[in-house]
This record gives C-alpha cells, structure tokens and sequence, in this order.
C-alpha cells in the first residue's frame, strides 16, 4: 500500500505553500547541502512519499526519545515525526496493549518493505530473552520480526548501537546492540547517551527524502555527525596543545576553562558532533558545561576506565601483591639459577679468574 | 576485532601481562646480578664508602653529562655523546614529566602513593625534547651502522634494543602531534609497542637503566675502600 505524498499531507494539513518552501530550505540546511541544492530538495518533497516509521524500545531508558522529542528545534522534530513520516511509537503513541501490537502489524504488513525501522535500547540473549518482552514476545524475536520487512533500520542511542549501559560488565542479562543480532542487514547507528536529536532527525529525513542512507563509518555511524572526534572540535583544544591542563574540578586552571584530559576526558577517541551541533540549539555541551566527554557515542564505553581517569591510563594494572609476587617468582627463578650455575661451577673446578671477569663486566 | 577492542586488550589484558613479565623478569635479572658476587676484600676501608657512594652519584649525574671535556668518549666521539645524552635526557622527561605518562604513573602508583602526585611540564617543550631524542636516536643509528668498529660490534640483539625503544617513542611522538593515523590507531600502535619494550627490558640491555645505579653505587663504594676517589 503506498502512502500519500509529502506534500499532499502539507496540503491536506493546510500548510500554506509558503512554508512548504520554509521547510524546504530548514530540511536542506539540516542534511548539510548547500542552499544551491533547496531546488532539489523540494522536487523530492513534492514527488516522494511519506514513509512509515516503527520505533521499537527495547532495554533503554526512554532518553533518547526524550532527547528528539525536546529536541530544541521543535520544526524539524515534528517535521520528521509527523509530516515526514507516520509512525508507531512505544513512548510517543496514543495506543495501548494489544491495540498496539496490532498498530505495529498492520503497519508492517501494509507497507511492507517500505517502512523505517527505529530500534532503542539493546536486546537482552541470556536466558532466553526474559529480560524484555512486550506482549509475550522477546526482544529478540520482535526485532528480527519487525527488521524482516524493513526498508532501513536505525538504531538510535548507544544501547541499541552497541549494547550500551545494559551491556556494561557483567553484562547480565546478554545484551548486546542491535547489528550483533541483525547480522544480514545493514543498521545506521546514531550512538550517544542519549543521542544528538538532529543526528537522530536528520539521518531519518535523510532516508525519507533521498530514498538511500547517508554514507557511513567502519562502525554504522552516519560520517556526516561522526567524521570527527569531540577533541577535534573542542572548544578548549588550544589549552590542550599548550599542555594547560585542569587538575581538580575545582582548582584554578579548572576556573579558566582549561582542557580537562587530566580529568578524565575522553574526547580524543569519541567521534561525535557535539562539539559542533551542540545541544540545546547550539547552547553548550558537556565540556564546555564543565564535565569531561564520558565517550558516550562509543561501543563499551562504560567499560573504559572510571569516567574521572585519565585516558591515558591503562585499563588493567597489577595489584601491589600481584606486583610483589611477580618480582617474588623472579627473584626465586633468578636465586635458584645462580645456585645452580655455581654447584656446576664448583663441580667443573673452574679457575676463578673467570667468576672475576663476570663481576666486572 | 576492530581496533578499539584491540586497544582495550592493549590497555587491558596485554599491558597486565606485560607488565608482570618486566617486574619478575627484572627482579629474576637483579638477584642474577648480585649473586655474581665480588671477592671479599678484608683490608680496612681507606675512606669512607658512603660518601663514595654519594661522589660516585653526583660525577655520574651532575658533572659528566655538563662538563663532558673531561670523558675520553667525548673528546673522541662528541656527536655521538651528544646524541646519546640528549636521547637520555629527552627519554626521562618525556617518561616522567609527559602529561599522559604523569597521568599513567598516578594511576599505577595510586595505590602506594596516598595520592602523591607530580605535576607534568608543558607539553611543548615536552614536545620538543621528544623530537630531539628521536633525531637522537637516529644520529646513534647512523653512526652504528657506517662506523667501522661499531659495525663489528652491533649484533641483532643491538638492533631489537634500538627498535623497541624507537618504536614507543616515534609513534608516541605522532600521537601527540596527532598525524599520519587516527588517535585511537595510534594510540593502539604506541600502547603495543611499549608493551612489547616491557616484554623485551628483562631480556636485553635496556634493563642498564636500573643496573647503572647499581653499579655507581657498587663502584664508589669499591673506589673509596680503596682510596682512589673521594
Ligand atoms: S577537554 Fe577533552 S576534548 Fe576538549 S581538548 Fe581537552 S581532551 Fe580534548
């Protein structure tokens, strides 16, 4: 069953023809194309078709729905949540229980190979899956179910990418991101704790107006939001260069807005656009509120070494007894060779001139 | 396994194990060391050994590598003592005063250090000595491998303690600077190559760099017993 036009929605909504264009020009900027490129943008709005979107929650905390639906720029989230596209979702929807569950059905057998899939949270293995089910199914088999006739598959938040906090050591209940289950298709990640809400839009908006997904990196994440590091962009990078460094939150350094690498930041290895986009409509974001990058868009992150350690440090070190049993075993090992280096020595009779010239060496 | 994962095993599993292998198989060296032994010497000291001791330490450290007109090495050789004294010089700093290794030897030193910390030198002239020791280190190189004489004595060993040692230090430096690769590829290349110069410290003769206090300490006391210093 094929949907309306985008732009037979605008009409149908009563949406003047003047800000069609004003959306036009907001969704060109958005996708990072030229102002050049409004022309083709609207062609595409006025020929393509409004896309079903099913968001599924899995293991999560609801954060990154609460981060695009508050999401500063209200325009684009509801353009992408209700204009753009139709949609199923857990949090957002009006209905409940079975009625659904049968929303979602209907919605996948309808348009079948045409509609988004939105994954939150991870999906919990062990034990069958009793760690999550909805409606008396697990996880698991709702994801491979709703993935089988999905045009794309996004999965947003850092749970769903990559297994994030539930996935944390122990690991208890198996969980594991989304691409580790649905080896077979390819799934955007738009990892971050919670996510970027524009990374979160845009990439969606992307799908729904280009018809294809943006280009990625080696692991699922849109190159438009995560081509560089948090470092790469940050705001305090020059202290950095010139080595001036806080070394307590509240020391004076700290006070001037130093780099925070000493305590604990790990935006040189975090890909994300914080530094650029922002939050809160290009407010701030977490290191320049004062707090270390946490390295939330990254697979483990909770795994990383305390949050208030520095990256340099190693993530595994000896006890002190580890320590001193090690230096122990050598001292013994060495001991006992020496021993027995001189009973053969004594044995053979050599002339002891020899042990001298050992000494000085 | 992608590199993140490979990092995290360098930072993890493998510097553990690295580690545990430099402490016991220093350890194993020293207790080799000292059961070589020396003859006992009964005759009354000439002049006192700890002070010997002390004297030995402060030629060693303060006045050769600043007054080196006074060494037969430097009068022969000056480019080659040069490049060997900036190379060490460069090396300690950037170990101990490198921002990242200052946060490195808080951590590991956390536990027995009741929070003791010292503070890191900026990092560009941390930056600069770095440079200077690598440009060092490829002096030395040079000279190894074109002078006559240190060509018959270079073996493979000689060699390994030159790459284990170039390898940390030259894909540490680019770190830093960030250049060539992704930080987190670098970082992963700089973190096994330290790991591997763990490994090999015990097995070569880098390990001189805890043996050299032991035998100022072993020599200024023999000198003093025997009058010929202090
Ligand atoms: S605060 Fe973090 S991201 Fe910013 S320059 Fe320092 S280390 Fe890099």
């Amino acid at each position: 069953m094929a949907t309306e036009k985008i732009y037979e929605a605008w009409q149908r909504k009563g949406i003047s023809r003047r800000d069609f264009l004003k959306a036009g020009a907001i969704i060109t900027a958005a996708l990072g194309l030229s102002a050049s490129e409004v022309d083709k943008v609207m062609a595409l709005l006025q020929e393509r078709h409004r896309v079903p979107v099913i968001w599924l929650e899995f293991q999560d905390c609801a954060g990154c729905t609460e981060s695009i639906a508050r999401s500063q720029n209200p325009t684009l989230s509801s353009l992408v949540l209700n204009t753009l596209t139709i949609e199923y979702h857990e949090t957002l929807m009006a209905a409940a229980g079975f009625q659904a569950e049968d929303n979602r059905r209907r919605i996948m057998q309808d348009y079948r190979g045409e509609y988004v899939l939105v994954v939150e949270g991870s999906v919990p293995t062990a034990d069958d899956g009793v760690y999550c089910t909805i409606g008396g199914h697990s996880a698991e088999d709702l994801l491979k179910e709703t993935a089988e006739g999905a045009a794309a598959i996004i999965a947003v938040g850092n749970c769903a990418a990559y297994g994030g906090i539930p996935k944390a050591k122990p690991n208890p209940t198996g969980a594991k991101g989304i691409d580790e289950i649905l080896t077979d298709k390819t799934v955007v990640n738009i990892p971050g704790c919670p996510a970027i809400p524009e990374a979160m839009s845009n990439t969606i908006t992307h799908f729904v107006v280009f018809g294809e997904l943006p280009e990625l990196d080696e692991i699922g994440r849109p190159l438009a939001y995560y081509r560089n590091t948090v470092h790469d962009r940050c705001l305090k990078r020059p202290f950095y260069e010139a080595g001036k460094f806080a070394e307590s939150f509240d020391d004076e350094g700290y006070r001037a807005g130093w780099c925070l690498f000493k305590l604990g930041c790990k935006g040189p290895t975090t890909y994300n656009a914080c530094a650029s986009l922002k939050w809160n409509e290009g407010t701030s974001f977490p290191i320049q509120a004062g707090h270390p990058c946490i390295g939330c868009s990254q697979p483990n992150f909770w795994d990383q070494g305390g949050f208030y350690t520095a990256q340099s440090a190693p993530l595994m070190e000896p006890s002190l007894p580890m320590a001193l049993i090690a230096a122990g075993v050598g001292a013994a090992a060495g001991a006992g060779v020496t021993v027995a280096n001189r009973m053969g020595k004594k044995k053979d009779a050599e002339p002891a001139s020899q042990e001298e010239e050992k000494a000085s060496e | 396994m992608t590199t993140l994962e490979m990092l995290d095993f360098a930072r993890g599993e493998f510097f553990y194990g690295a580690l545990l292998f430099f402490i016991g198989g220093m350890s194993y060296r020293l207790v080799q060391v000292l059961g070589l032994g020396w003859r006992s010497d009964r005759t009354a000291p000439k002049k006192s050994q700890p002070l010997g001791v002390v004297v030995s330490f402060l030629r060693g450290i303060l006045i050769l590598p600043f007054i080196p007109w006074v060494r037969g090495t430097f009068q022969r050789q000056p480019i080659v003592y040069i490049a060997g004294g900036l190379f060490h010089l460069g090396l300690f700093v950037v170990i101990f005063f490198g921002t990242a290794h200052v946060m490195v030897w808080r951590d590991l030193l956390g536990s027995v250090s009741l929070g003791f910390a010292w503070p890191s030198l900026a990092l560009p002239l941390v930056d600069l000595l770095a440079a200077v020791a690598i440009v060092a280190m490829l002096v030395l190189l040079m000279y190894r491998l074109t002078h006559p004489v240190m060509q018959k004595l270079t073996g493979p060993a000689d060699m390994l303690n030159w790459l284990f040692v170039f390898l940390p230090m030259i894909t540490g430096y680019l770190l830093t600077n960030q250049a060539f690769l992704r930080y987190e590829e670098m970082f992963l290349l700089h973190q096994m190559t330290v790991n591997i110069m763990l490994i090999w410290i015990p097995l070569g003769r880098i390990s001189h760099f805890i043996f050299y206090f032991f035998s100022r300490s072993i020599h200024g006391s023999e000198y003093a017993k025997r009058g010929a210093q202090v």
